[in-house]
C-alpha cells in the first residue's frame, strides 16, 4: 500500500464514519422531538 | 462483468510465502491477513449455524405434537426469538463478511483491506456478542422472548436478558459497520490498475452497495435499541405508551432498518451466483450493467418500503397503496436478474458440479420466495396472513434457499482456492440434493399452516395443524443433518484429502483470483496486477 493510498483510505474511513455518527445522532434526535 | 486478464501477475508468489506470516495462535489473534480473517468469519458463522439451527430443532421437536411436550410458553419465546437474532447477526451476515474478506482483495488485485488492523478488531467483536447472547439464557429471566423485531412495548417489560441482547445487538452492528467501511474504502481505493468499476466481478459490485446499505441503516437500528435501553433505565419515553412513548415508532424506525437489512443479506448472495452461473455455463454473465443497476435499485427500492411490515400496525388506506405499490416495484429488478441467469445459461455449455446445482436451486426456490413476498405485499391479504406460517414459509424461502444456498455454492465455488484441494464432489451433490429437499419438506407446509390460520411464536396448537407441522419437523431434522455432511466435505478438504486443484479449477471461471496459485498464498498482489 503506498502512502498515498493510506491517506485516502483514512479520508474515506473518516467520512463514512462521520455520515454513521450523524445517521446515529439524526435518528435519536428526531425520536426525541417526536417524543415531545 | 467484462473479460478481465492481469497482464502482471506475480509469478510463483514463493517468496511471499515464508515471510511475515505469524504462526500458532498470534496468527489468529492478531490476524490483519484478509485470508485468515475471511477464514475465521467463516468458521464463527458457522459455529453460529450450528447455533441458530440447534434452536430451530428444539423449537420444531416441541411443535411435532401439539399441546406442551418439552419445553415451557416462556423459554419456547425465548428460542424463538434467539434463533432469529443468531441466524441473522451472527450467522448470514458474518458468513458474507468471511466471503467479502476472502475474496474481494482477491478480485480486485489488492493485497488486502483497507484497514486490516480494524478488520481484526471487527472480528474479534463477533464472538463478544455471540457470548452475550448465549449467556443471556443464564441471567434472571432466561434470554429475551420478543422476538427478533425486539418490539416495544414488549421490549421494555423483559428482564435482564434484554438488556444482554441490545448490547449484543450493538456489538454486531458495531462489527458489520466497521466491516462495511473497510469494504466501501478497499474497493474504491484499493483496485488494481485498469480494474475500472465496470470492470469488477458482480461480486464486488453486490458487496460494494450492500456495504452503503449497512452504513445507511445499522445506526438507525442502534438508535433504536440505545433509545429501548434508555427506555428501560434512564427514564425516556420513547417508546412507552403510558409515560407518553409511542411504540408504533419503534416499528418504523425497527423496520426502516429491518426492510433493507433483508436486502443486506440477500444482495451478496446475488452476487455470488453471479460469479457461478457464467462460469458453469461457460459464457459471460448475460447484461452485467444491468446487473449493477438492478442491484442499485433494489437497494435503493429497500428504503422505500418498510411500512410494508406494518399493515396489520394500521394506516391510512393511501399509505397502504403507496408502500402495497412501492414493494411490488421491486420485484422489477429482482426480474432483472432472475432473467439475466437464466440467459446467461440459455445455449451455455452446462455443466452440474455442485456449485451450479446450488446456484440454480437458489435461482428456483429463491424465486419462490420472490413470489410469495409479492403476495404478502397485497395489504389485504397481508392483513389474513400477517404473523402465520405463511410469512415463516415467505422469508425463510428467501433467507435459506437464497443466502444459505448462496453461501454453500459460493463455498464448494471457492473452496479449491481456499484450500488447495478439491472437494468431494459425490458428497457435495448429495449434500444439495439433500439439502434441496429436506428445505422443501420443511418449509413448504408452513404455506399451507399459514393459510389455514396457523399463528407463528406458538409453543401449542389446533390439532387439524398435526400432519403438516409433523412433516415439518422431520423435515427440519432431516436439514440439520445434512448440514454434517457439508461440514464433512469442508474439512476432508482443509485435511489435505482430495485432488489438489489447480489454479483455475473451473474451466469457465474468470477473474483474478483465479490468477494465484491454490491455495491462495498467504500475500497476493503485492505488486498490483495490469488489468487489461
Amino acid at each position: 500500500m503506498t502512502p498515498e493510498q493510506r491517506r485516502r483510505n483514512r479520508i474515506a474511513g473518516i467520512i463514512l464514519a462521520i455520515i454513521v455518527i450523524a445517521i446515529f445522532a439524526w435518528t435519536f434526535v428526531r425520536g426525541s422531538a417526536l417524543m415531545n | 462483468m467484462s473479460s478481465v486478464t492481469a497482464d502482471h501477475v506475480p509469478a510463483s508468489h514463493g517468496h511471499d510465502d515464508h515471510h511475515e506470516m505469524p504462526r500458532g495462535w498470534r496468527r489468529w489473534l492478531f490476524a490483519t491477513n484478509h485470508k485468515d480473517i475471511g477464514t475465521m468469519y467463516l468458521i464463527f458463522s458457522f459455529l453460529m449455524l450450528l447455533e441458530g439451527g440447534t434452536l430451530a430443532l428444539l423449537l420444531r421437536t416441541e411443535l411435532f405434537e401439539p399441546g406442551l411436550q418439552f419445553f415451557q410458553p416462556e423459554l419456547f419465546n425465548q428460542f424463538t426469538t434467539m434463533h432469529g437474532l443468531i441466524m441473522i447477526f451472527g450467522a448470514i451476515m458474518p458468513a458474507f463478511v468471511g466471503f467479502a474478506n476472502w475474496m474481494i482483495p482477491l478480485q480486485i488485485g489488492a493485497s488486502d483491506m483497507a484497514f486490516a488492523r480494524m478488520n481484526n478488531f471487527s472480528f474479534w467483536l463477533l464472538p463478544v456478542g455471540a457470548i452475550l447472547f448465549t449467556a443471556s439464557f443464564f441471567v434472571p429471566g432466561g434470554a429475551t422472548a420478543s422476538g427478533w423485531t425486539m418490539y416495544a412495548p414488549l421490549s421494555l417489560q423483559m428482564g435482564p436478558g434484554m438488556d444482554f441482547a441490545i448490547f449484543a445487538v450493538h456489538i454486531l452492528g458495531a462489527s458489520s459497520i466497521m466491516g462495511a467501511i473497510n469494504i466501501i474504502v478497499t474497493i474504491l481505493n484499493m483496485r488494481a490498475p485498469g480494474m475500472t468499476l465496470m470492470k469488477m466481478p458482480l461480486f464486488c459490485w453486490t458487496w460494494l452497495i450492500t456495504a452503503y446499505l449497512l452504513i445507511a441503516v445499522m445506526p438507525v437500528l442502534a438508535a433504536a435499541v440505545t433509545m429501548l435501553l434508555t427506555d428501560r433505565h434512564f427514564g425516556t419515553a420513547f417508546f412507552n405508551a403510558a409515560a407518553g412513548g409511542d411504540p408504533v415508532l419503534y416499528q418504523h424506525v425497527f423496520w426502516f432498518f429491518g426492510h433493507p437489512e433483508v436486502y443486506i443479506m440477500i444482495l451478496p448472495a446475488f452476487g455470488i451466483v453471479s460469479a457461478i452461473v457464467p462460469a458453469f455455463a461457460r459464457k459471460p454473465l448475460f447484461g452485467y450493467a444491468s446487473m449493477v443497476y438492478a442491484t442499485a435499485a433494489i437497494a435503493i427500492l429497500s428504503f422505500l418500503v418498510w411500512a410494508h411490515h406494518m399493515f396489520a400496525t394500521g394506516m391510512p388506506v393511501t399509505g397502504q397503496l403507496y408502500f402495497m405499490y412501492a414493494t411490488m416495484l421491486i420485484s422489477i429488478p429482482t426480474g432483472v436478474k432472475i432473467f439475466n441467469w437464466v440467459a446467461t445459461m440459455w445455449r451455455g455449455s452446462l455443466t452440474f458440479e455442485t456449485p451450479m446445482l446450488f446456484a440454480i436451486g437458489f435461482i428456483f426456490v429463491f424465486t419462490l420466495g420472490g413470489f410469495t413476498g409479492l403476495i404478502v405485499a397485497v395489504a389485504p391479504i397481508d392483513i389474513a396472513v400477517h404473523d402465520t406460517y405463511y410469512v415463516v414459509a415467505h422469508f425463510h424461502y428467501v433467507l435459506v434457499a437464497g443466502s444459505l444456498f448462496a453461501l454453500f455454492g459460493g463455498a464448494y465455488y471457492w473452496l479449491p482456492k481456499w484450500t488447495g484441494r478439491m472437494y468431494d464432489e459425490r458428497l457435495g451433490k448429495w449434500h444439495f440434493w439433500s439439502t434441496m429437499i429436506s428445505f422443501n419438506v420443511t418449509f413448504f407446509p408452513m404455506h399451507f399452516l399459514g393459510l389455514a390460520g396457523m399463528p407463528r411464536r406458538y409453543v401449542d396448537y389446533a390439532a387439524q395443524f398435526t400432519d403438516f407441522h409433523q412433516i415439518a419437523t422431520i423435515g427440519a431434522f432431516w436439514f440439520g443433518l445434512s448440514q454434517i455432511l457439508f461440514m464433512y466435505v469442508v474439512l476432508k478438504a482443509y485435511a489435505g484429502r482430495g485432488e489438489p486443484a489447480a489454479a483455475k479449477p473451473w474451466e469457465g471461471a474468470e477473474g483474478l483470483e483465479w490468477t494465484v496459485p491454490s491455495p491462495a498464498p498467504f500475500h497476493t498482489f503485492v505488486t498490483p496486477p495490469v488489468v487489461k
